[in-house]
């Protein structure tokens, strides 16, 4: 064996092995069985998922999310002595931003302009003019959704699950993808959630009565005024609309409730300008319970009723305190046996619960979960220690979700779903045994392909095809890459590329060796020729595959991915492996025809 | 074993002829885009749920249980939304288009509506009965179109230069025109099926500009090749000798291909069918188009520039 010879082989077996090693835990992981799986320590775990080619959520099942940050809803937070004009505005703005791709700011200042709306007025403490506020804003945004991530990023630590990803969209939105999740629904809530906690004075009897009293009166006279410009297509709810705020509610042990038929109608009455402005003057705030009770109605019929409270309208105390929040079940009282949350405040959060607690003896206190009223107790006598527990929960893996949102926090801003794809376990793992076996058929097949046509040399093209793939494999592994779908369309079409640039090869050789040209040299000019057709296709695929990565979104780069190094990978093989095998063949011996 | 060796076919002497066929098709396809091209979710919004009942189900009866889906005491007619099976009868898709004010998470209220409404033919675990579920909103869906868009054709923009240099402009003119009318005609096709554009189809139709494009050069590169010894007098049979010359390459490769994307039509399984489809039908046209637009385009260029 000459040295140029042998420094070919130790390349190429460097290569190799390298493709090897970096395929092997992907390989040990994918021949472990769950109770192998159960039995690595967190650390063995990590390796392997990290190591391992991951599969897709097409592939695998699990959801993939991307949330988006209600700006419309940040700025009205921010703003302050909001009056018609700027409801109406907002109300535009929200609605040209779901139709547009434009940036929110640049909206947000062209529609101010437009309709004149001083920005001053609802924003002094942001700048005085519409520059500084504007600028001061969008840092406001980019500060809120830092925030979400963290915020999100907790949540999904505390939830358990594995190799979540996490990632910044753009200028306001969060991609969430947590593969292999069961349950969609209540991932999908425990990110959403915006998880603010708020405790609220409950006012008395007598305030609310008068408050009831003042509405009916607005409410009333702003439902006459409407009925003639009422569409007809709420024709349906002008019945229920007539009747006055008062007469929706009932008493119900002490409690305000409205019946699940109503409240549609009453959250439009308390939406209101007028009832508005009565709520804002009183310094009142009317929330609903979060679960319903079911109770018999005139009729002798079951009716769902949600509980109606009375709240003062600045909260005393918010989840910021929390130092603390875990699930655990009632051990007394009527909710014995119940999952509840037992929440912890800091030292700071344990001072101001203790005053007010004592400030309010006697006075109901309202723990109000992401604007639900979730339980009222009376406060009996002041509480020291800064605890306290959430009732009315529906289940303990309600529980255990809302202890998670207040250990990580409340989202500064609420976020809205902009984009969703869940893939339900069963259709990914169909998907993934269907594409396996079909592969490997199709590969099978190939070989066989290659070995009519080209007898022994299409024996050395279907090994160069194999190494292909396990090298395209271990580049994905070592890349820490995810194959989805499409990943696995560029896969096919490397192999497609991969055995035309053999057969672009052989082809070439046999045309020499008809010539007349000895084998010898027929291996030498049909190489050399095919090089550039080889090179010039592949360059301008992976041009191809450069841009396509560069620009695309999700499944089209993963695809541009594969399909890249596919052809870096495919080009080493066809072009420096098999081009190895017939020099190392020929060298040796004298061979005076081809098996081609 | 000897195939399509030392062939002599005059392709060029059909070159009209095949001008002419791939002017119909394109035209035609061009029309069956016009009149309704089957975009899915990602590039319109809306939301596609996919469900699982245990047994098999009627169209009509999962039609009837979406006639009222109601919400926060809204009630939402989506009966004459889309509602197709999915692989066999047990599993249907349904595709609503995306509403004014819809209300949140309403993918997963459709999935708990159908759950609750058919409940003796659903699986006993919810989570068994969610296939899949996809919501893009609007907004998103045009970003998803615009990027899409903007990545094919800066990728084509780029290529076109890259054969410019590498060969002449003439080349690239030809290729970038064989790798539109594949497109084109695998879309039309492709529309005329019913299935449905998704990022993943298009994932299919790049494999396919991927494909076609590796046929072009192989071609284009042997007329190069045998331009430098005959230049371009008699430029129409120095094309065929090239074309004849790779025939059996060109066959080879494309039958080897095919093979494989067959396997994928017949076991691969549901989600990944419009691929296949795509695939199958975008290498018949790719190999052809490599012959009668790439090739054929530059006999035209020679003789009306001689």
């Amino acid at each position: 064996m000459n040295s140029a010879i042998r420094n070919r082989l130790l390349l190429i077996l460097f290569i190799f092995s390298l493709g090897v090693y970096a395929l092997l835990p992907s390989i040990r992981y994918a021949l472990m069985d769950d109770n192998d799986i159960s039995n690595l320590s967190e650390e063995q775990l990590n390796y392997f998922e990290t190591k391992s080619i991951k599969q897709g959520l097409d592939l695998k099942g699990g959801i993939y999310i991307v949330l988006e940050v209600d700006l419309p809803q940040l700025v009205d937070n921010l703003a302050k002595n909001k009056d018609k004009k700027f409801n109406e505005f907002l109300e535009k703005l929200r609605n040209d931003y779901n139709d547009s791709t434009l940036d929110f700011f640049t909206l947000f200042e062209d529609e101010a302009e437009k309709r004149e709306i001083k920005l001053p007025r609802y924003f002094i403490s942001y700048g005085k003019t519409k520059e500084q506020i504007i600028s001061e804003l969008s840092l406001q945004s980019d500060d809120s959704i830092k925030r979400v991530i963290e915020i999100i990023q907790n949540r999904v630590d505390q939830f358990g699950v594995s190799e979540p990803t996490i990632q910044k969209q753009g200028n306001n939105r969060v991609i969430v993808e947590l593969a292999g999740i069961k349950d969609p629904e209540r991932a999908r809530d425990l990110l959403q959630s915006t998880a603010l906690l708020e405790l609220m004075i409950v006012k008395n009897i007598e305030s609310t009565t008068s408050l009831i009293r003042q509405i009916d009166n607005v409410a009333k006279g702003s439902i006459e005024d409407n009925e003639e410009g009422i569409d007809e297509l709420f024709s349906e709810q002008e019945s229920s609309q007539n009747l006055s705020f008062s007469s929706k509610l009932i008493s119900v042990g002490g409690d305000l409730a409205v019946s699940s038929d109503e409240l549609l109608s009453l959250k439009e009455i308390i939406g209101q300008d007028e009832v508005k402005q009565i709520l804002e003057a009183t310094n009142s705030l009317i929330l609903t319970s979060n679960s319903s009770i079911n109770l018999i109605n005139d009729f002798g019929e079951e009716e769902e009723f949600y509980r109606l409270y009375h709240l003062f309208d600045n909260a005393e105390l918010t989840g910021g305190v929390i130092e603390d929040a875990q699930m655990r079940l009632s051990q007394s009282g009527v909710t014995a046996g119940q999952a509840v949350v037992q929440v912890e405040m800091n030292s700071e959060g344990s001072r101001e619960w203790a005053r007010i607690t004592g400030a309010n003896i006697n006075n109901r206190i309202a723990i109000v979960l992401d604007r639900k009223v979730h339980m009222a107790p009376v406060i009996r006598s002041q509480i020291f220690g800064g605890g306290t527990v959430i009732e009315g929960l529906d289940s303990i893996e309600e529980a255990e979700d809302i202890a998670i949102v207040l250990r990580a926090g409340a989202l500064p801003v609420p976020v809205n779903i902009a984009e969703e794809r869940t893939v339900g376990a069963s259709l990914g793992a169909d998907s993934v045994s269907q594409g396996t076996l079909s592969m490997i058929i199709g590969l099978f097949l190939v070989v066989i392909f290659l070995v009519i046509f080209y007898r022994l040399s299409g024996l050395i093209a279907s090994f160069s095809v194999m190494w292909t793939l396990i090298l395209l494999l271990g580049v994905l592994a070592l890349l820490e890459a995810t194959l989805t779908l499409p990943g696995i369309a560029g896969l096919i079409l490397t192999v497609g590329m991969s055995v035309d640039a053999n057969v672009i090869i052989f082809e070439r050789i046999k045309e020499e060796l008809r010539n007349g040209k000895s084998v010898r040299s027929a291996i030498d000019s049909g190489y050399e020729r095919a090089i550039t057709t080889i090179v010039d296709a592949n360059l301008t695929t992976g041009i191809a595959a450069a841009v396509l990565y560069q620009y695309g979104s999700g499944p089209i780069k993963g695809f541009a991915t594969v399909l890249f190094w596919g052809i870096v990978v495919s080009m080493f093989t066809a072009i420096i492996v098999t081009r190895f095998i017939f020099d190392f063949t020929t060298s040796s011996r004298n061979i005076e025809k081809l098996s081609i | 074993m000897k195939f399509m060796e030392n062939t002599k076919i005059n392709f060029m002497a059909f070159k009209s002829f095949g001008f002419a066929f791939s002017s119909v098709l394109a035209i035609g396809s061009i029309i069956v885009l016009l009149t309704g091209v089957n975009l899915g979710i990602d590039f319109k919004g809306g939301t596609a749920v996919g469900v699982s009942f245990s047994e098999e189900i009627s169209i009509q009866e999962v039609r009837t249980s979406l006639k009222s889906v109601s919400v926060d005491n809204k009630v939402y007619d989506l009966s004459s939304e889309e509602i197709k099976y999915f692989g066999d009868k047990n599993d249907v898709m349904i595709k609503i288009k995306s509403l004014d004010n819809e209300p949140e998470n309403f993918g997963q209220i459709v999935i708990n509506h159908l759950y609750d409404s058919l409940k003796e033919k659903a699986p006993a675990d919810k989570n068994e009965f969610i296939l899949s579920l996809g919501s893009v909103s609007p907004k998103v869906g045009s970003e998803l179109s615009g990027k899409a868009l903007w990545s094919v054709i800066s990728a084509l923009v780029l290529i076109l230069f890259y054969i410019s240099v590498r060969f002449e402009f003439k080349f690239a003119l030809g290729a970038i025109l064989a790798l539109v009318h594949d497109v084109v005609i695998t879309l039309g096709v492709f529309s005329l099926t019913g299935y449905e554009i998704t990022l993943s189809t298009v994932a299919a139709f790049l494999t396919i500009v991927g494909y076609s494009l590796n046929d072009t050069i192989v071609i284009l590169d042997r007329i190069r090749e045998n331009m430098k010894s005959s230049g371009t007098v008699m430029f129409e049979s120095t094309i065929n000798k090239s074309i004849n010359q790779s025939l059996s390459r060109t066959l080879i490769t494309s039958l080897t291909t095919l093979l494989v994307i067959m396997v994928l039509l017949l076991y691969g399984g549901e989600v990944i069918q419009p691929f296949s489809f795509t695939m199958l039908v975008g290498v018949i046209i790719g190999t052809y188009s490599s012959i009668y637009i790439a090739s054929a385009l530059l006999a035209y260029i020679y003789q009306t520039s001689k």
